[in-house]
């Protein structure tokens, strides 16, 4: 129950139309109150108008100069005729009493009656008529004030109403007017007293017309302006609020609010969700088309690092009948695609190439200054160049045509497999680092060229080293020793010759996953953001049947 | 990444504070390319360069060829950690270095 309440009581209509009847019942209680005040007045304005020209009437027939004469018995046979008119007027007029005095005129306090008539049966009375002579005290101070205005002439006539009696008597009006001497003094007072029970008759009457009258319009008011704010206001705010509700759940563009009021307020609440409608659903789309085609850029980059990576060489071991070398390499670009790579491949039978190589920036840009520059170095070593020769080639293919001004940092080495004799050029890379057979791995700061790219003419000079049976060599790119963990601190070349060392002997796809496990252990949460390449070869000379346990 | 231009006349001094790095290069690459127009002495002061990474690189390559056209470009005030990349890179063989 308190729940419909609670319901009835946030709608819109109900409040209005509650607002209005609480204010048409203040209305209709207002308009009865004055209706009462000034239906009373008037009445009684008008009743005792009537009144008066009754007791004028009556008063005409009483002969003033004759009054003292009656009250001594005398002139009897006019006074019996006098007295037979006021009975029968009394009776006609409908009128309770009608009395003759005089009053004496020292202080108005006391009275003797000539006349009076009395009609019981208009008002269901039970007076008794004062005989010729009959005495009486006025201690009414109302009556006496007013005895003394008619006497003195300042009234033609006097009324007192009695409309809510105290003593027991119905309701009634007593009006007096004054009789005159044929002198035109004021002889005597003439009374009438008539009910008004006609008062409250009408005025109840004209009180129930006003309430039923009120009644009607106040509905009929209310019933209109509840019709015309539920179709302009409330059906529309609703409508607006369905369509809304509809459009948060949906998400789909509906049919059009349009002018759904005759309110500006409303119309444009309307056509504002009409607008947005129309601009969320053209937004929906166009948000699709954009993840569409974000979805499209992402299959392509999918598909350009698969190539990438195809590009490289991949299966491990690569060459399963050398046996004397064992070779592992890895690539985790940053992005999608990346700008590092390794390479390695045999230019023929007795001596492998080995590359490790970065190019600048990152992403497709770098990807594709990659592939270029990966195609120029195998395509110059097969022509079985040392490793400068081959960088210096190298460059000048790559200057000729570089308005990106990229560039790619090269480290390119020549291994002749059967005396274990490495040639080597770096073009602003890395230093490598070198396990030799019994010892522990250190950098190699060997010659250093600008990296390839940069200047046109460079002239690159090779090194050589020798590898024992059981060397290793560990080949990276800066993703490596500049990994940097959320503080801002990079990974380092000590810690990393630390790692290399801290498990030596192992094979170089164990020396490569534990250098990997090491870095993410140390970036931790930080996005990793460079390429993270490295390459780890170990010599095992002509004998090559030293098997790792692994 | 603060990047500090004082301009006398043809000469500019250029002072580089924090990393240069993918990030922060294209800032410098854009600056010195307003800026370079009637310059003949680029100074690039690096003493509060705190890390240098290719595409850092990549930008002192270029500025350098430009400047080699139309006057000099010096490098000042370079630290240790800056100076190990320059050499591993060897454009401590290319640039001018006080």
């Amino acid at each position: 129950m308190r729940k419909i309440l609670t319901k009835l009581r946030s709608r819109m209509a109900v409040n209005i139309i509650c607002a209005i009847i609480l204010l048409l019942a203040v209305f209709g209680v207002i308009v009865s109150a004055i209706g009462y005040v000034s239906f009373t007045n008037s009445f009684k304005q008008e009743y005792s108008t009537s009144t008066y020209h009754m007791a004028d009437t009556a008063a005409m027939r009483v002969n003033g100069d004759h009054l003292a004469a009656y009250l001594d018995g005398e002139e009897e046979e006019e006074y019996l005729q006098t007295k037979e008119y006021l009975d029968a007027y009394c009776k006609k007029m409908s009128v309770s009493l009608i009395y003759v005095i005089l009053v004496d005129t020292s202080d108005y306090g006391r009275f003797v009656s000539v006349f009076n008539p009395v009609d019981n049966t208009v008002d269901n009375s039970e007076y008794v008529e004062w005989e010729l002579g009959h005495k009486r005290d006025t201690t009414n101070e109302e009556y006496r004030q007013k005895y003394r205005a008619l006497y003195e002439k300042k009234a033609l006539y006097e009324t007192v109403y009695r409309t809510n009696p105290t003593d027991g008597q119905h309701p009634h009006i007593t009006t007096m007017v004054p009789v005159t001497d044929s002198a035109g003094d004021v002889a005597a007072i003439l009374c009438v007293q008539r009910p008004v029970r006609e008062l409250d008759e009408a005025r109840d009457a004209y009180l129930l017309h006003i309430a039923i009258s009120t009644f009607l319009l106040a509905v009929a008011v209310t019933v209109s302006i509840a019709l015309y704010i539920r179709k302009q206001v409330v059906i529309p705010v609703k409508k607006a609020s369905d369509e809304a509700a509809r459009f948060a759940r949906e998400n789909t563009k509906g049919e059009e609010l349009g002018a759904i009021s005759k309110f500006e307020e409303i119309s444009n609440l309307a056509s504002s969700i009409d607008t947005m409608e129309t601009d969320m659903v053209q937004y929906m789309e166009n948000l699709t088309a954009l993840a569409a085609e974000k979805e499209r850029i992402g299959t392509e980059l999918a598909l350009a690092t698969r190539i990438q990576l195809g590009m490289l060489p991949n299966i491990f071991p690569p060459f399963p009948e050398r046996h004397e070398f064992s070779l592992y390499a890895s690539m985790d670009p940053a992005k999608e695609v990346g700008g590092d790579f390794y390479d390695f491949f045999l230019i023929d039978d007795n001596h492998l190439c080995l590359v490790m190589a970065d190019v600048s920036g990152k992403g497709v840009p770098a990807a594709l200054f990659m592939m270029a520059s990966k195609i120029i170095l195998q395509s110059c070593a097969m022509l079985g160049r040392s490793a400068a020769e081959i960088l210096t080639k190298t460059n000048e293919a790559i200057c000729s045509n570089n308005q990106q001004e990229m560039f790619v940092t090269v480290w390119l080495g020549i291994l002749e497999i059967s005396t274990g004799k490495l040639t080597a050029a770096n073009a602003g890379h890395e230093y490598p680092a070198l396990k030799r057979a019994d010892g522990r791995f250190e950098l190699i700061k060997g010659r250093h060229g600008l990296v390839i790219g940069g200047m046109e003419g460079m002239q690159y000079k090779d090194y050589e080293l020798q590898l024992e049976p059981g060397a290793k060599l560990f080949l990276y790119t800066d993703g490596v020793p500049e990994a940097t963990d959320a503080e801002g601190k990079m990974f380092g070349t000590e810690r990393m010759l630390g790692i290399l060392n801290t498990e030596s002997d192992a094979a170089p796809e164990k020396i490569l996953r534990n250098m990997r496990a090491a870095v993410d252990g140390f970036v931790k949460d930080a996005e990793q953001f460079d390429d993270l390449t490295m390459l780890c070869i170990e010599y095992r000379g002509q004998a090559g049947g030293i098997d790792h346990a692994e | 990444m603060k990047i500090d231009q004082i301009k006398n006349g043809a000469e500019l001094t250029i002072a580089l504070e924090g990393r240069l790095d993918t990030t922060t290069a294209p800032e410098l690459e854009k600056i010195l390319k307003e800026t370079l127009d009637g310059v003949t002495m680029l100074t690039l002061d690096l003493a509060d360069l705190a890390y240098l990474s290719s595409a850092g690189l990549r930008v002192l390559l270029s500025t350098q060829k430009t400047m080699a056209k139309q006057g000099e470009m010096k490098v000042r005030h370079v630290n240790g950690i800056v100076m190990d990349i320059f050499e591993v890179t060897g454009f401590s063989d290319i640039l001018t270095i006080e």
